[in-house]
């Protein structure tokens, strides 16, 4: 169990962290979601113990994480959101070196780093320099790295950045596996499909301050509405957002609309008035809200705004 | 046209953001050419050298001389040291001996009590050195026969009388001068008398400094200098020898500058947030660092010198054991520079660009290059704040003098002072800066 207690953590003017609290269940896959610039790499820092919090305190099976504390490092795997990697090294020598630190017996280590390159499937890479390596590969060894003293606790400070979709893929297959081993895993992004798709329970956070905390299933229901439909863009849509405007709130987006519609909205009548309009149903698509529209509905703004 | 001006614009922009460039492009040279402008023009010559001194002679020749070199800026007589119960003494021979031996100064100048008597034909001096640098050691050589020179005309038209009147006799010599002046009063209409008391104010003292500086080519016969070389004599490679210190260092700066500043990429990159999620604190990783570059830097040099032994039979086994005391500590140094770099940058560009800019400017204060009695005083001055100096200095002392432990302390203490007080510096720097 990791509990966050009342953190808070200042960088000479800005305030990053502003007494935020979580409490995270063993064998979790949590979510942390926000913008750029939200608090979630600082919050990342003080689990780890790389920094140490203004205020409140941080407990790993209450035991507290602080820079002074190194022993309770060992329980976590740390996979930074850069990729740190040495790129004139081989991959294997990579791992060596970060298993190394972990005081894993040489014996072992051989076993654990060809475990982990086979896990990502870069063994057969394994002397081949780092920097000869797609993003998506180092990615996959960024997160192997991290796994080498086999943590309780593993967490993602946004692990898929820059990553082709197939590497993005692998990586949640590899993760989803680790937390059905019952690792803990805290996932930070900013890429609301990807919390959607991985994490049972999620934080908000932006400005430092956690904005809501829960399962997916429930924070969506605090939506007001239970679907959200969307309009692709044309010659004669783009005639006739007045039109939709009397709906509900209507969001221009790049290729579309998204139409967020009010409660008293019958399906029927929409969809009869669009016919009136002479705008077809291909035109148009029901979904269930999305994170975004959580944070938009919570913030006031968009996620990558 | 335009086109081209905006991206040469550009360009300008971007030069101007990148500080480091144009600290190397204007800050470097300008720099090095004002110490290189400094030793090479007019009027950066030498001034100061210290030389030792011992006038036994009460010839009129011999205090002309000890004036001269009194009040030139050139040279720095000392003519006193400090024996052991810590009294001023005046030197005698040998206590002169010892000091150049003892790395005191480079040369010494001793006007014997026969230097210059009623019956001499020549002026005899002797001259002890220790050639550690021959640059030096040929300047000052030069410097002092120039210094010399014009102050002994007399002696010249002496010796030329005497010789004279060793071949002819006194008696004809004497005839043949009133000969001379009477050829002369006969064809100038001056005294006889006055040519005669002209010629003989001649013989002693009163040839002006022109003409003795335009006859200086002749005096060499006349000036007898017995050198003799007090230290070094058996060092198998000279010039190698001398050389190879400075050349190490500088070397040895460039490298743990660059290593020290790989901490700045490890950062960049998160290598350093990795390592210090696993079971590490900053402080072993600072450490870590530190010793891995004099770990390396001790390497460097040892390759260096022995590379000098393979090359040109720089003797490094004799006095081994203390070159690796001073090996340990210019790299203690160094690395400590290269920490205070890494501690005060807020880039590897940065760092780098500075890191060079010092590594330049500490070799031409510090001795790397060429002897630092030619720059001006106050760049001597600095000199001595400069590990360069005092890894170059020890270095001699090592290789060249053959100096034991405790004559070689002051330079490991220097070099060791150095690398702690750098040290908490950069410590102080890292508590507080962003790089780890």
């Amino acid at each position: 169990m990791i509990s966050i207690k009342n953190i808070t953590k200042k960088f000479t003017n800005i305030t990053a962290l502003d007494n935020i609290s979580l409490e995270i269940n063993e064998k979790e896959l949590f979510g942390l979601l926000g913008p750029n610039g939200a608090g979630k790499s600082t919050l990342m820092n003080l689990l780890v113990g790389y920094i140490n919090a203004d205020e409140g305190e941080i407990l790993i099976d209450g035991e507290k994480i602080s820079i002074e504390n190194l022993d309770i490092r060992r329980k976590i795997g740390l996979v930074p959101q850069t990729l740190a990697l040495y790129d004139d090294l081989s991959a294997q020598d990579n791992l060596e070196i970060f298993g190394s630190f972990f005081n894993i017996k040489k014996n072992t280590l051989k076993n654990v780093v060809a475990d982990k390159l086979n896990m990502v499937q870069l063994y057969d890479r394994k002397k081949d320099k780092v920097k000869t390596f797609s993003g998506g590969m180092k990615r996959r060894l960024n997160l192997a790295a991290s796994l080498l003293h086999d943590p309780q606790i593993i967490l993602c400070d946004e692990p898929t950045v820059g990553v082709d979709p197939q590497s993005r893929n692998a990586i949640f297959e590899y993760l989803i596996k680790l937390n059905e081993q019952g690792k803990t895993i805290i996932y930070t992004t900013h890429y609301m499909e990807e919390a959607e798709r991985l994490c049972s329970r999620i934080a908000i956070i932006d400005f430092g301050k956690i904005i809501t905390t829960g399962v997916l299933e429930t924070l969506l229901g605090e939506l007001h509405y239970s679907q959200t439909i969307l309009i692709n863009k044309n010659h004669l849509t783009e005639k006739k957002t007045g039109l939709f405007q009397t709906f509900g709130e209507i969001i221009n987006e790049q290729d579309k609309y998204e139409l967020k519609p009010t409660n008293k909205l019958k399906l029927s009548d929409f969809f009869a008035s669009m016919e009136e309009n002479g705008i077809n149903y291909e035109s148009i698509e029901i979904k269930k809200p999305s994170l975004e529209a959580l944070f938009l509905h919570l913030t006031g703004r968009r996620l990558r705004d | 046209m335009k086109t081209i001006l905006k991206l040469i614009k550009k360009d300008y922009i971007l030069f101007w953001h990148d500080k480091p460039a144009v600290g190397l492009t204007f800050l470097v040279p300008i720099v090095l050419i004002y110490i290189f402008g400094s030793i090479f023009s007019g009027g950066g010559s030498p001034q100061g050298i210290r030389l030792a001194f011992i006038n036994s002679s009460n010839a009129t020749v011999a205090k002309k001389i000890e004036t001269a070199l009194d009040t030139s800026s050139t040279f720095q007589l000392i003519k006193t040291y400090t024996n052991d119960q810590g009294k001023k003494v005046t030197f005698d021979t040998n206590s002169v001996k010892d000091f150049i031996r003892r790395g005191n100064a480079s040369a010494a100048l001793v006007i014997p009590a026969d230097a210059f008597t009623d019956t001499s034909t020549s002026l005899r001096l002797k001259f002890y050195y220790d050639p550690k640098n021959n640059i030096e050691m040929q300047m000052i050589q030069g410097l002092l026969t120039q210094t010399i020179m014009t102050e002994i005309p007399s002696v010249f038209i002496s010796s030329m009388q005497r010789k004279a009147e060793g071949y002819l006799g006194m008696e004809k010599g004497s005839n043949f001068n009133k000969q001379i002046a009477s050829v002369i009063s006969k064809y100038y209409k001056v005294d006889t008398a006055e040519i005669l008391h002209g010629m003989q104010f001649a013989y002693t003292d009163s040839v002006d400094s022109d003409t003795s500086r335009k006859a200086g080519n002749f005096f060499s016969n006349i000036l007898q200098m017995d050198k003799k070389q007090l230290v070094g004599a058996n060092v198998t490679s000279p010039d190698a020898t001398r050389s190879v210190g400075g050349w190490a260092v500088m070397f040895l700066l460039f490298t743990l500058t660059g290593t020290s500043t790989s901490l700045f990429d490890e950062s960049k990159s998160g290598v350093i947030l990795r390592i210090l999620s696993s079971p590490i604190s900053r402080v072993q990783i600072l450490w870590s660092k530190y010793l891995y570059n004099i770990s390396l830097g001790c390497i460097q040099l040892f390759v260096l010198f022995f590379l000098g032994y393979l090359l040109f039979n720089i003797n490094i086994f004799s006095n081994f054991l203390n070159l690796v005391l001073m090996i340990i500590a210019a790299s203690a140094a160094s690395t400590a520079f290269g920490m205070l770099l890494a501690a005060f940058c807020k880039t590897a560009a940065q760092a780098n660009g500075l890191g060079t800019f010092l590594v330049l400017t500490m070799s031409a204060v510090g001795g790397a290059w060429f002897p630092t009695f030619i720059l001006p005083p106050f760049i001597q001055v600095i000199s001595k704040l400069t590990i360069v100096y005092w890894a170059v200095e020890g270095f001699l002392k090592v290789l060249w003098n053959g100096y034991g432990f405790i004559d070689i302390l002051p330079y490991l203490g220097a070099l060791i002072g150095i690398a702690a007080v750098v040290n908490l510096v950069s410590l102080w720097k890292f508590k507080r800066g962003t790089i780890l």
